[in-house]
This record gives C-alpha cells, structure tokens and sequence, in this order.
C-alpha cells in the first residue's frame, strides 16, 4: 500500500452571509491562520460535504478537523444541522462550535446539549472579533489536539 | 297565699296568682260541684238563689235530681256516661229555664280531680234562637271572605272585621306571641272614636304563662261585665279535695285575674270575650274582643259560632304561614339564582353583589349588606360605618363558624352597642377560609321598625298612691321597649339556608375561577415563552446587519483608511458611533425586557455586602472618579431575589455618580426600616430632578440630558430598575429638591401600612 502525503485537513465554516464569513476570514488572516477553508453556505451543503454518502457521491476533499457554525442559517437552521450531525456517528469525533450573533440563554444550552464543543457570539467591534478569533485558533490548533487520521 | 285584689296589685303577682285556683265564677251563670256517682252536690255558687231557685246552703248535700227532677237528670247521666268530660267543659244538656219556661239553660260539665263541675248558663231572653238556620248562612259566607285573603296579615286583618260584625263587639284585635311570649297587636278592627293599638307591642309578663295556658285549656273567654262582683263557691273550700280550692281550669264561668280587669278598667274597657288562635297544639295568639261604652254579654247561642270561627282561624293560620314562608323561600331561591347569574356575567364576583338592580338586598328582609374582602369593605343600604364593619369581621373570625345568625348582637359583641340601630341583627357567612372574605346582612333594632298607632301624649294614669299604673297599654309598651332593646327580629331557617346556599355558590364560583386562572397562568406561559423567543429572534435579526454595517465601516477605516480625506474618516467615525450607539440601546432594551425572565427565587441576603460589591465594582471601573459612600442607617439581612437586587443598586448607584458634576461624589445609602415595610434609599449630591419629571423619569428610554452630556445613555436604566422592583412586589419614588441632588427610595415588598390607610 503506497503511503501518500496526508493533506492538512481543513476548518471548515458554514456560514451564509458573505459580510460576516469575510470579516471571518479577515480576523483569521490577521492572526496568522495558514489552514485551508472552506465554506458552506447552507445545512445542506455542509452536510453533502461532511456525508456524501448520504447522496451515493464520492468524497472529494477530506473531512475538516474543525466545524465552526452559525446559527441562522437558511432552510435547515443550525441547531437541526447540529442535531443530525450528533446522531452520525462516523462525524462524532470532529467538534462543531457554534458562532451566533444570539445570546439567548436557551439558544446556548440547546447547542451543548446537542453536543457543541464551543459557543461564541460574534464580536460587535473588529478588535475583539480578532481577539475572539486568536483566541479560538489559539487553543484548537496550539493547544489541544484534533483528530488528524486519514477518513 | 296572699289575697291579690286590685289595689294592692304589683308586677310580681302576675306569676304568683293562680287564676285557676281563685274559687269563684262571675254572676251570668252557676256552678255546682258533684260527687259521682251520687251526683251528691257538694259546693255552690251563692248566686243559686237567683240562678237556680235554691239557696246554696240547701243544695250542697242534695241530689242532682232534686234540683233538676228525674228526667233531666238521667238525661244528663247518660251524658256523664259517653262523654269525655276531662279536657274541656262539655256541653250536656240544654232544658227550659226551671223559673222561666220560655227560656232556656244550658249545662255542661267537667270532671276535673275526681269532682264532676256542672256550669248553668241562661240563654239571653231577647234572643230568637235558630242558630242552624242563622248562623250558618252567615258562616259561609264568612268562610268565603276568610278564604279570598292572600298572606297572613290581609287575612287577619279580614277576621278582624268579620269577627266584629259577628260579635258585636266595638273593638276587635288579633294578638301575635313571638317565641319569647311578647305580644303584638297585628290586626285591628274598631269604632272610629277608639284608640287605635293596632302596632301595640307588650311585654311576655302582661299574659303571664299561667294565663297562656288557661288560653289554651278554653277555646273561649268571655267577662261580660268587667265590674261584676265576683261569687264565691259555698262552701269555700271542696270537703273532698284536701282542702284545696277546686280546680277551675276548664270553667267558662271562672273568675278573671284581678290583673285582668285593673288593666282593663284603666283601658276604659267593660267587657271582653277572648279566643285563642292555636298552630300545631301550641298558643299562637289570640282574638280579642273589647265592648268599651257598656257591659256586654253574650249567651251560649251566640258564642258558639265564634268558637267555630276561631278554631277555622287556627287551622288557617298554620296554613297561610307556611304559605307565606313558602312564598318568601321561593323569592330567595329567584334572588339567589339572579344573583349567581348576575356573578357569572359580572368581570369581578364580588361586585355583582352589589347591583343596582340585582344585589345582596334584593328579597331578603334585611336593610343593609356588607363585603369585607381582605380588608377591604364594600356597603349596601342602611349599615354599620367601614370601620365598624371591620371590627366586627375581627370578631368573627373569633367565633370559628362559618355562618353566623344572631338577633341580639350587642348581647353576643358589647362593642355592636354602638351601632345597634342598624345592626342588632348580624347573619353572616365566611366565604373563603383561606382568604378573610365574609358577607354580611344587618337587621335594625325593632324599635326602629315598630310603629305603635297608641297616641303618645295621653296622659299616664296614676294610682291611688300616686305610683304610675304599671296596668297600661302605654306602660307596656314603654316595658317592652326595655326588653328588645338591642334586639332585631329574628333570622327565620330560610333566610340561614338563603345566606348558606350562597356561600356555596361563591365558593364554588372562586374554585371555578382559580382553576381558569390556573388555565389563563398555563397559557399565559405558554405565550411569555414564545414572545420571549420572538423578542430574541427580533434582537438577533436587527443586531445581524447593524454589525455587519458596523464591521465594514471598521474595515473601511482600518484598511482603506490612508485613502480617506479628513472628511471621509470624520463620517466613517459618525458611522461607528451611530452604529455602536444604537447597538448599546438594543442591548439595553434586550435587558429590560429579560428582567421579567429573571427568576424568582428568594433568599436570605445581606443587602450590606451587596452594596459593597457594586460600589467596589464601580469604583474599579471608574477609577478617576472621587466617590465617597456613606451606608446607614445599616441594611438588613433580609429574603430577596438577589439577582434583582443587583440589578437595582447597580443601576441607582451608577446613576448617582453618572448624573453628577461634583468633584467628590458623595452618596448615602441607607435603610429606614421603623415602618412593617423597610424603605431603602439611594441619595447622591449631584444634579436634581425638578418635580415635574419625577413622573416620567422611570418610563423607558425617556432622557432628559442630551446624548453628549452625562456620557449618554440609553434612558432604560430607571425603567430596569422600577421594573425590577415592581417584579420584587416593591415600589421606587423619587424625592429630588432644585439644586439638592436627588434620593430615590423604594421598597421590596408591598406597604401594608398604606392599604390600611
């Protein structure tokens, strides 16, 4: 069996509004992020990508070690999102932290209970939002250790 | 025993004369007392001379048949043989009168103590008798009169009149007992020049009970002349009875009480003739039939009619009273039915007792009505004052009844004294036992409702010895004015049940309500949950683009920022502060309307050490700021949500040093806590707020400085604060004087010293 380079496996973000993935990945850039990303704009296309089995399609690209997710998402919202993905269990061992402009307490609890890694309400001022960011990359990617094996 | 005679009468001998022992008959008939079976005549009235031919000396120890000759007196043995003798005088036989042949005497007897009495009575000589053809004409057609009454009092009123007619008699009364033997004159037919008694009450002891029971042994009394000179049996005293006087209970001929014809001389009366009125075997009343310009007497043929006609009234009597009573339980059941209607329809329960039209008042015999609902009393009709009302409920509540009836209530309450004329009479049910709600009826004193016809200012008659005669209608009435001082008419059975049903109707009408209060609670929750989820989702859709404009405007200035004229940047700085200003105002307002959300829990706080973490907390994010605080007097520990608490001291005292120019900001906070409801306070040195303000101030994102001044703010915190507060059962108000700072005082808990008034 011929050993092939494992590719760096991406952070993946679903997110529909293009204002707030691009202030994103402005504040990743500013904080020095190198890992690929990539982008899904609804539910159901973060799904196709994370379970193409689910369409009979092959995978293309690999499986992200992170998902990061809005809330407020067109047709299927995040928290149903985030309720399917914790009853797959081939998709347990990738967390999902959830990026909401909500505060609601029962939003919050909703999220962990469906198994959230994380929750975080999107910055109002661009300092913190970069501060938030730092802070995120800082501890998933220099801290702890994410799944990194071949799907 | 004492003699009793009309001078020497006093109130005492009323009890102590036994009128059926007294041993002598008035002059219009004869009394023999026999010994059976001999019939051996052992006493005589000493009017036998003239009444019977004989001189008592020679009767006594004759036969009967000496007397009346064998004929009668066989005739009269087969009476004595199947006639019941013992209850009553019984009518025996009638013969032609031993002197005058064309006239007619009447004997009837009475088997009392083993003595056989035998009464003699003459018929009148004027009259015709026919009395089966006579009489019973014009019985019917009383009968038909008697029958065409409705309610008890037409009816006697009608008995009255044709009683009248049928006697002769120039006065004519029913006399009503109540159940503690006191009279009242209830019907009265008269000759127009008479005093009028109709409405004449008197006390129990002017018909002693001795009287009262005599009234019910004879369906008839009659004194035909009040001045008759009583006659004594010969001998005085029955050689066969131990000598005891002979019983005279049942005799028609039996002398009257000299109480009796004293009270009757001083009325200016000549003579009498008395029926009872019976209901059920026991003494209803009476019909009192009075002759004033002359004696009056009438004979056996004349009587006997009106002995009919009483004993028809008896049986009516018991009949229209249960009519009445039926008649006035059937208005209570439809006034307790409108009732429970009108509280169905009503928004509150309570006040559809309190109708115009359909009220607690409505049929029932009562003048004024009265709610106390914790505390608070509402008044119908003539009734104790509020204050009065509520002692009373205090008292009440001693009692541990549920329904409470009393025609006496000065007597049960000493304090009730006071307001007796309205309220001698109390019923009252307690309508919930977790709550202090009682209804109440008052009765007025019967004095107020008594209305004596009697002309008050004739003149009192005076005794020999100059004493004012006790033996008098006016003094009766002054009597027993005394005796029902503070009483009211008493509460029939109905009206206890009326009061009771309706006690069950509200209570089953507050369970009927808790329970759709505790449905309108479910739903109500149910739509806190969705609005509040609808006011996150709201905040959320406007904060989502209001960011985004904000995060591009710091884009714009951060990253094209050496691009932008001086004036391009000045307009992209107006763009953040618009945007961040009215991010903070959506936050705020977030806040508000989340102090509803907060959750009650209470528990025991040092408000003490509260405060001091705030002012710590401020002065570390304030730290150019000079801020003295001085506590006292000191906080209590006490129960409270602490999070609300907080909420509002944070808020108070941030506002203390923001609305502030002084170089030291120096604050009071304190607790005043001599009231049952502690009142904190909140005082700074800095700007006041003029009077007219003081309204508005706590209304949300009402501001009355301009954005640049104070360092702005989004004008909800005040209405935090008293919303918070309001959660707390508490109130804030502001005590603010030109130029002096301002002081903002509230309390936790509602101030029971202001519902008290």
């Amino acid at each position: 069996m011929v050993k092939t380079i494992k590719k760096m496996r991406p952070l993946m973000i679903v997110e529909d509004s293009d204002e707030d993935f691009e202030v994103f990945c402005w504040a990743l850039q500013k904080t020095g992020f190198t890992r690929p990303v990539i982008r899904a704009e609804s539910a159901e296309v973060a799904l196709t990508h994370l379970f193409p089995e689910l369409l009979q399609a092959d995978r293309i690209d690999p499986l992200p070690c992170l998902v990061l997710m809005d809330l407020n998402l067109p047709g299927v919202n995040g928290l149903q999102l985030l309720e399917q993905l914790s009853k797959m269990k081939q998709l347990l061992s990738i967390p999902v932290v959830i990026m909401s402009t909500s505060n609601n307490p029962l939003d919050i609890e909703a999220c962990y209970c469906f198994g959230a890694a994380g929750y975080i309400t999107k910055p109002f001022k661009l300092e913190d939002y970069i501060e938030k960011v730092r802070a995120l990359t800082h501890y998933w990617f220099n801290t702890v250790m994410l799944p990194e094996g071949s799907d | 025993m004492t003699e009793v005679t009309v001078k020497n009468v006093d109130l005492s001998s009323c009890d102590r004369e036994q009128v059926h022992l007294v041993g002598a008959i008035q002059p219009h008939g004869a009394l023999l007392v026999l010994e059976e079976p001999t019939l051996r005549i052992v006493q005589a009235s000493t009017n036998s001379a003239d009444f019977l031919g004989t001189p008592c000396e020679l009767l006594v120890g004759q036969c009967l048949d000496e007397l009346l000759g064998f004929e009668s007196t066989a005739a009269i043995r087969i009476q004595l043989a199947t006639k019941n003798l013992n209850s009553a005088f019984t009518h025996l036989i009638s013969v032609p009168f031993l002197s005058h042949q064309d006239s007619v005497v009447h004997i009837s007897g009475n088997r009392i103590d083993g003595l056989l009495l035998m009464e003699f009575e003459r018929t009148t000589d004027s009259i015709k008798v026919n009395p089966a053809y006579e009489y019973s004409s014009r019985l019917q057609d009383m009968i038909q009169q008697l029958y065409g009454g409705s309610g008890l009092l037409s009816f006697l009123s009608v008995v009255v009149e044709q009683v009248r007619v049928l006697s002769g008699f120039e006065r004519v009364m029913v006399y009503r007992f109540d159940r503690e033997g006191s009279g009242e004159v209830v019907a009265e037919a008269k000759d127009a020049a008479l005093e009028a008694y109709l409405g004449l009450h008197y006390p129990a002891s002017d018909v002693p009970e001795p009287a009262r029971r005599l009234f019910e042994l004879s369906p008839l009394r009659h004194l035909p002349d009040v001045d008759y000179v009583p006659v004594p049996l010969f001998p005085d005293l029955s050689p066969l009875t131990d000598g005891r006087p002979v019983d005279l209970s049942h005799s028609f001929l039996r002398s009257v009480s000299v109480m009796y014809t004293g009270y009757l001389l001083n009325m200016g009366v000549k003579a009498t003739l008395v029926m009872p009125l019976m209901k059920l075997g026991k003494l209803w009343g009476l019909v009192s039939c009075m002759h004033h310009s002359e004696p009056k007497y009438l004979c056996y043929e004349q009587r006997f009619p009106l002995e009919l006609l009483s004993r028809m009234i008896s049986l009516r009597i018991g009949d229209l009273e249960s009519l009445d009573q039926f008649a006035y339980r059937v208005r209570l059941d439809q006034a307790h039915g409108q009732l429970i209607g009108e509280m169905g329809r009503a928004k509150s329960h309570f006040e559809a007792l309190f109708g115009s039209k359909i009220n607690l008042l409505n049929e029932i015999d009562a003048d004024g009505a009265a709610l106390l609902e914790d505390g608070k009393v509402t008044l119908l009709g003539k009734t104790p004052s509020e204050h009065q009302v509520g002692l009373l409920a205090k008292w009440l509540v001693q009692q541990d009844v549920v329904v409470l009836a009393t025609h006496c209530l000065p007597d049960d309450f000493p304090s009730a004294e006071s307001f007796s004329d309205v309220a001698s009479g109390l019923l009252a049910i307690r309508v919930s036992l977790a709550s202090l709600t009682w209804v109440m009826w008052f009765r007025p004193e019967v004095l107020s409702e008594t209305h004596w016809a009697g002309d008050p200012n004739k003149p009192v008659i005076i005794n020999a010895d100059g004493q004012e005669s006790r033996l008098q209608p006016r003094t009766s009435f002054a009597l027993w004015k005394e005796i029902v001082r503070g009483h009211s008419h008493p509460w029939q059975d109905c009206e206890i049940e009326h009061a009771s049903k309706l006690r069950q109707s509200l209570q089953d009408i507050l369970v009927e309500r808790s329970y759709q209060l505790m449905q309108l609670n479910t739903e109500l929750e149910l739509s806190n949950q969705a609005l509040n989820s609808f006011v996150y989702a709201s905040f959320h859709d406007l904060k989502e683009p209001l960011r985004g404009i904000h995060n591009y405007a710091e884009l714009l200035k951060l990253e094209e920022g050496e691009h932008l004229s001086g004036q391009g940047h000045q307009r992209v700085e107006t763009i953040l502060n618009l945007t961040g200003r009215m991010h903070h105002f959506l936050e705020a307002l977030l806040q508000y309307s989340n102090i509803s959300n907060v959750e009650q829990d209470y528990q025991a706080c040092s408000i003490n050490r509260l405060v001091e973490e705030i002012i710590d907390m401020l002065k570390k994010t304030n730290p150019d700021e000079n801020i003295t605080v001085d506590i006292q007097p000191a906080m209590p520990v006490m129960l409270c949500n602490q999070t609300g608490l907080r909420v509002i001291f944070q808020n108070l005292i941030t506002n203390a040093i923001k609305y502030n120019r002084e170089a030291v900001k120096a604050l009071k906070i304190g607790c005043y806590t001599t009231n049952d409801t502690p009142i904190f306070f909140v005082q700074d040195n800095g700007i006041s707020i003029s009077p007219e303000f003081h309204e508005y101030i706590f209304q949300p994102f009402k501001r009355l400085h301009g954005q640049k001044e104070f360092g702005g703010g989004s004008g909800v915190g005040l209405a935090i604060t008293q919303k918070a507060i309001m959660r707390q059962g508490g109130r804030i108000w502001i005590e603010s004087g030109e130029g002096k700072g301002s002081r903002f005082c509230f309390t936790l808990t509602p101030d029971r010293s202001e519902e008290r008034g």
